[in-house]
């Protein structure tokens, strides 16, 4: 199950700082959309909003048809932080079976999905026992063991060395491929959004605009040789151009 | 057979070890008494002789024993109060923020009030009972533990809090089941201040206002220039105290999360 999101004219300011202004976008049922863009244009404030973590000072969000509290209250919104949200007495296993007795929902029997995680035989382990890998895979686990339609991700792998990022990521693909939702994805790795994403979203900073939305015109999944298609480099020049160039020029 | 003799000098050395690590404080301690004895010219009353000592604890034992049980209610009244009292605001605390600035001054008033005046005041208006006596290690010992309580249930990572309410978790869950966990470590270390203070505050309380427990004790013992009583119970209250921080360090362990290791 997925759900298409609405966002309409979204303004956010803090004071007299203004975050966000007039940010318009439609993302369909089992779409994968990134966000990207400089430093403080917004990107997380956006997806707080659409998780009902922040309220918007102007427009609205609607994710099929409801606002983001009540899809919330439904517990069909799931959420992988940077740092893994996970409880340091708990055990891999435990962990996941938490999301699941808070919402009392279980889409997947906690134990399969963690072997589909690539975890079997560390279900029984404290964070403390874990890689940064495997500790980013239980909160991977843990926040879509209750089958959210939603999935907000705010740079999950931006914390791990490059390989395991790309390890990750490639994963992350296959494992959307068994369990298709929505997907909003903030990161700050331009390779990531297009091995990815349906569509990359480009914000400008102060206050955060989409600047642009990039199609990536290739099927997902996508494993590792799509890294070396014309699609894939091209995409990734043409999205270095507009952050590293444009954007800096419009400073 | 050679496996068997190595397991049982292993065996050996441990627990030779293991004493090492006991008699020696022990040791040091009565090296250290002996050594004032005969380098100082304190009459005897003022440093009796650790013979003597245990010569009056074993005469005195039922004395000591009897006023013993009066000491450790009062403790364990004030400890337990002290608790319920120090975790209750640390909560409220926690959930009505507004209530921290309304009560947070008091507390910190009461626990920088010298614990004589504290003393006098509760005996003029409650008597010199149970309840004063109480009343006084409970309003000692609830101060770290409300500091200690309210820093834990304050130290949840709010990337968990985010989750918690994207789960749409009740105040409660999050209360019960994150908040809570999250502040043991923190109401562990607290206990361990407040356990064997309590043991000391109930012995000066009853010390100056009481006629039972060992300060009543300890008061005659001065009174009546007997120095060995003084030292016996003097050291009852330190291998007691001892004993409830050891006890209390060795539960909370088992209960601190961070100190587990257990896989």
């Amino acid at each position: 199950m997925s759900v298409p999101v609405v966002i309409r004219k979204i303004g956010r300011a803090y004071g007299a700082m203004q975050a966000l202004a007039d940010v318009d976008l439609e993302i369909g049922a089992g779409e994968f959309v990134s966000f990207v863009g400089p430093s403080g244009c917004g990107k997380t404030t956006l997806l707080r909003i659409v998780a009902d973590l922040e309220k918007p000072t102007s427009g609205e969000v609607k994710i099929g048809g409801a606002n983001p509290k009540e899809v919330r209250r439904q517990k069909k919104l799931g959420l992988v932080s940077q740092r893994p949200a996970v409880l340091p007495w708990k055990r891999a296993l435990d962990d996941v079976k938490f999301t699941q007795k808070i919402t009392q929902r279980v889409g997947y029997p906690a134990d399969q999905l963690l072997r589909d995680f690539g975890l079997e035989g560390h279900e029984r382990k404290k964070p403390g026992q874990l890689s940064g890998g495997m500790l980013q895979r239980v909160n991977c686990a843990s926040a879509i063991a209750h089958d959210p339609e939603l999935l907000l991700m705010d740079e999950p792998f931006s914390a791990l060395d490059e390989m395991k990022r790309e390890e990750m990521g490639e994963w992350f693909a296959r494992e959307l491929e068994t369990r298709p939702r929505t997907v909003l994805f903030v990161t700050h790795h331009i390779d990531e959004a297009v091995l990815l994403s349906d569509r990359v979203v480009v914000f400008s900073a102060s206050p955060g605009r989409v600047y642009e939305i990039v199609a990536i015109g290739a099927p997902r999944p996508r494993d590792r040789s799509f890294r070396e298609s014309r699609i894939f480099i091209e995409t990734t020049a043409r999205l270095r151009k507009m952050l590293f160039q444009d954007l800096e020029a419009g400073r | 057979m050679s496996e068997r003799r190595g397991k049982r000098a292993g065996a050996m050395g441990a627990v030779a070890s293991t004493a090492f690590k006991v008699l020696l404080p022990v040791l040091s301690i009565f090296g250290l008494w002996y050594l004032v004895i005969y380098t100082s010219e304190l009459p005897r009353f003022v440093i009796p002789d650790p013979k003597m000592v245990l010569l009056s604890l074993v005469e005195n034992r039922a004395l000591i024993a009897e006023q013993f049980m009066h000491t450790l209610k009062v403790a364990g009244a004030g400890f337990l109060l002290s608790n319920v009292l120090g975790i209750g605001l640390a909560m409220l605390f926690v959930s009505l923020p507004v209530s921290r600035n309304a009560i947070m001054p008091a507390a910190i008033t009461i626990r920088n009030v010298p614990y004589v005046i504290i003393v006098t005041v509760l005996a003029l208006a409650m008597g010199d009972g149970f309840a004063t006596k109480v009343t006084v290690v409970t309003l000692a010992g609830f101060f770290p533990v409300l500091v200690n309580t309210y820093r834990g249930l304050r130290a949840v990572d709010p990337i968990v809090l985010d989750r918690m309410r994207i789960l749409d978790a009740s105040l409660w869950e999050v209360f019960v089941k994150v908040r809570l966990p999250y502040s043991i470590p923190f109401i562990v270390a607290a206990q361990e201040i407040t356990g064997s203070a309590s043991i000391v505050i109930a012995i000066a309380v009853e010390w100056m206002i009481s006629r039972t427990g060992l300060g009543y004790v300890i008061n005659q013992g001065m009174m009546a220039y007997e120095g060995e009583l003084v030292y016996a119970v003097a050291l009852v209250a330190a291998v007691f105290s001892f004993v409830v921080y050891s006890v209390i360090h060795y539960l909370g362990q088992r209960l601190n999360w961070a100190e587990s290791n257990d896989p």
